[in-house]
């Protein structure tokens, strides 16, 4: 050990000036040494030096590395695509629809021969035509049109949920871990309990009894539920990180220089467990949408006007044996969107913690 | 006997914590059903002000809450006796759930089967053969079986094997060896099949590292020997622990199989008593299907001991 290791823990009044969001400096050599993370503690210190020495020449980032890493991986890279692809197709692509074709998801034809499900490719006279790639639903409306409207829906579920179930997940997780003794415990406890719940059943009684009139007012129900039923996980890992950061020599300087509690945990602390709370959040996006799916095939879910890859692949189910397509374009995008995110979850996962890798 | 009665003291423990967890769940249920506005007659045509003061009271709906939430609970505590469904007039919920179970058990415990068979042997091929075609191609296929929603595969078989090649029956109910089970039962397993491929392969990765195994291998065990015998049992141990979490899926699977082809299961039960607000029926199962998970647990942590020495409570 050097001596840049044995600091003292009490520096002269006057130099030490905690900025906000950064790590407070103690003795000027520390500035580097605290930014600790989880993936960086496991390393070692020797192997940190190391690395440190190596930064000093390349400049690499963690975030660099990691964005490097995942660069390499074809699969999370595919994953990356397809999901930008999808995501910018489903914001853009029923204003891009509508100023090609003059067709919005809602337009119903005004002719009575148009109002019925075309093949895709197919004009009403049987002949090929570009004008409905994925061809029409029962009302003739532009199945293309509504599978892109429905990926906003789908994707605001995952994402707005999975934002809800972090807040409360990194919120929980990261008092739980930091207070510590009789409080983690019985917090933790809470969580345990909360883990053998049936959930699913419990959020379909919820749904089904708290129906909103609206379609709105559903869908916001549909973000409450999905987000306070996939939050324990987040708060389990976000503890277990806490508790290896929170003796850290950076929080034992922010306690000593008298940051408050709160601010310890939030601005000190959480912005640490960053890399596997992002991993973790990656992965349930994709598993709200399933679940969400999951809802609206069984009429809980989101409810027409509006309309989710999931909601029109129900649609589809009952068109399944003469117009096959209605159910087919919903359902693949939808399974191609979730299996792109898995992959670049799972790519994020060997990216930023290597650790937590199965091989 | 330590190990025995820590053991004993273990299962005193968790079924100190399941049984309130249960009560728990059915407090929740109640509470839901009777904090949500509208009524379980609501959504019938609009009653003469006699017929609804007559129901009401019938049902005892009159009565204080928490005088009902007594009554609820101790018919269910003292009798297990969850009372009679108010939509299906006359039969009583356990009568329901007994004459229901064995659908969804049967699909449910077939799906597992078929689930374990095919998950366990992809997923060791996968391992052993690690980085090869075999691995890539089974990893991919899981992949896909975790990314397709099984209300969307369903439809899709039965089109293929169905309705265009005639092969299989596309719904309805019929007792185990039959054909009608086919559909429901591979659905069902697809999503488990590729979660336990992807457990099998990451558990027997690290265990085919591990000292054991180079122990087996030295002593000049054939290949054959050294996967069946020592690096099964460590490389499964992800597979058990997931058997947990596996019911509660199984459960919501069995809901979509159901309703997807028509049968008359627990699942497919519980969703139409959510939507009549049948409270009897909906309490019922709810309390039934924590049981069941709650008590499946514990049987696999007990399992997960038993197989796992290095575990110790």
């Amino acid at each position: 050990m050097k001596d840049d290791h044995s600091h003292d823990l009490h520096p002269p009044k006057g130099e030490v000036t905690p900025l906000p969001g950064t790590m407070p400096s103690l003795d000027g050599t520390l500035d580097e040494d605290s930014l600790h993370t989880p993936l960086e503690a496991a390393v070692g210190e020797a192997d940190l030096r190391a690395a440190e020495d190596a930064e000093q020449v390349k400049g690499n980032s963690l975030w660099n590395d990691a964005w490097r890493r995942l660069l390499k991986n074809k699969l999370a890279v595919f994953g990356m695509v397809v999901v930008a692809i999808i995501t910018l197709a489903s914001l853009l692509g029923p204003l891009v629809i509508k100023n090609i074709t003059g067709i919005t998801p809602d337009y119903i034809p005004g002719e009575a021969a148009l109002l019925k499900s075309f093949p895709p490719f197919t004009a009403p006279d049987g002949s090929f035509s570009w004008k409905h790639p994925m061809g029409t639903d029962n009302q003739g409306r532009d199945l293309l049109a509504r599978v892109l409207q429905g990926g906003q829906i789908s994707l605001m579920v995952g994402i707005i949920s999975t934002l809800v179930s972090l807040l409360i997940g990194v919120g929980y997780g990261a008092v739980a871990g930091y207070l510590g003794g009789r409080i983690d415990n019985v917090m933790m406890r809470l969580v345990d309990v909360l883990y053998s719940l049936p959930y699913i059943i419990l959020v379909i009684v919820l749904l089904a009894m708290f129906r909103s009139q609206t379609a709105r007012g559903q869908l916001i129900l549909l973000f409450v539920a999905l987000g306070s039923v996939s939050w324990l996980t987040m708060a389990r890992i976000v503890r277990g990180q806490v508790l290896s950061l929170k003796n850290q020599e950076f929080v034992l300087a922010a306690r000593a220089t008298g940051v408050s509690t709160p601010r310890i945990i939030f601005r000190h602390i959480v912005p640490n467990t960053l890399g596997p709370v992002i991993v973790y959040a990656t992965l349930t996006i994709p598993t709200v949408m399933l679940t969400e799916a999951f809802l609206s095939f069984l009429g809980f879910g989101v409810q027409a006007p509006l309309a989710s890859w999931g909601s029109l692949a129900t649609d589809g189910i009952a068109n399944i044996a003469i117009f096959p397509w209605q159910l087919i374009f919903p359902g693949v995008t939808m399974a191609l969107t979730l299996f792109s995110l898995n992959f670049l979850g799972d790519g994020l996962r060997d990216a930023l913690d290597p650790q937590m890798r199965k091989f | 006997m330590p190990v025995l009665q820590n053991m004993l003291r273990f299962i005193i423990r968790r079924l100190l914590v399941t049984v309130p967890t249960i009560l728990i769940v059915i407090t929740i249920t109640w509470g839901l059903i009777r904090l949500a506005p509208g009524n379980f007659y609501t959504s019938e045509k609009p009653l003469p002000a006699a017929i609804e003061k007559n129901i009401t009271e019938k049902y005892g709906l009159n009565l204080p809450w928490h005088v009902q939430y007594r009554r609820t609970m101790w018919n269910i505590l003292r009798h297990l006796d969850f009372g009679n469904s108010l939509k299906y007039e006359g039969q009583s919920v356990n009568g329901i759930i007994a004459r229901s179970l064995p659908v969804s058990a049967t699909i449910g415990v077939l799906a597992y089967l078929l689930a374990l068979l095919v998950g366990i042997t992809f997923g060791s091929i996968a391992a052993l053969k690690q980085n090869s075609r075999w691995d890539y191609g089974s990893m991919a296929l899981a992949m896909v079986g975790i990314s397709i929603p099984n209300f969307v595969l369903g439809p899709i078989l039965v089109l293929i094997f169905s309705l265009s090649f005639y092969w299989l029956p596309p719904s309805r109910w019929a007792a185990f060896p039959s054909r009608n089970l086919i559909l429901p039962v591979i659905t069902l397993s697809a999503i488990y099949m590729a979660y336990i491929a992807r457990l099998t392969r990451a558990g027997m990765l690290e265990v085919l590292r591990s000292d054991y195994i180079r122990t087996a291998r030295s002593k000049g065990l054939s290949e054959r020997q050294v996967v069946l015998r020592h690096a099964l049992r460590g490389g499964l141990m992800p597979v058990v622990s997931f058997t947990g979490p596996a019911l509660a899926f199984l459960l919501t699977g069995t809901v979509v199989v159901e309703r997807l082809f028509a049968l008359p299961g627990l699942g497919n039960y519980f969703i139409q008593a959510a939507l009549n607000r049948d409270e009897p029926l909906i309490i019922g199962i709810v309390a039934f299907i924590a049981i069941t998970l709650l008590t499946m647990n514990l049987l696999v942590d007990i399992a997960y001991a038993y197989l796992d020495p290095r575990i110790r409570y």
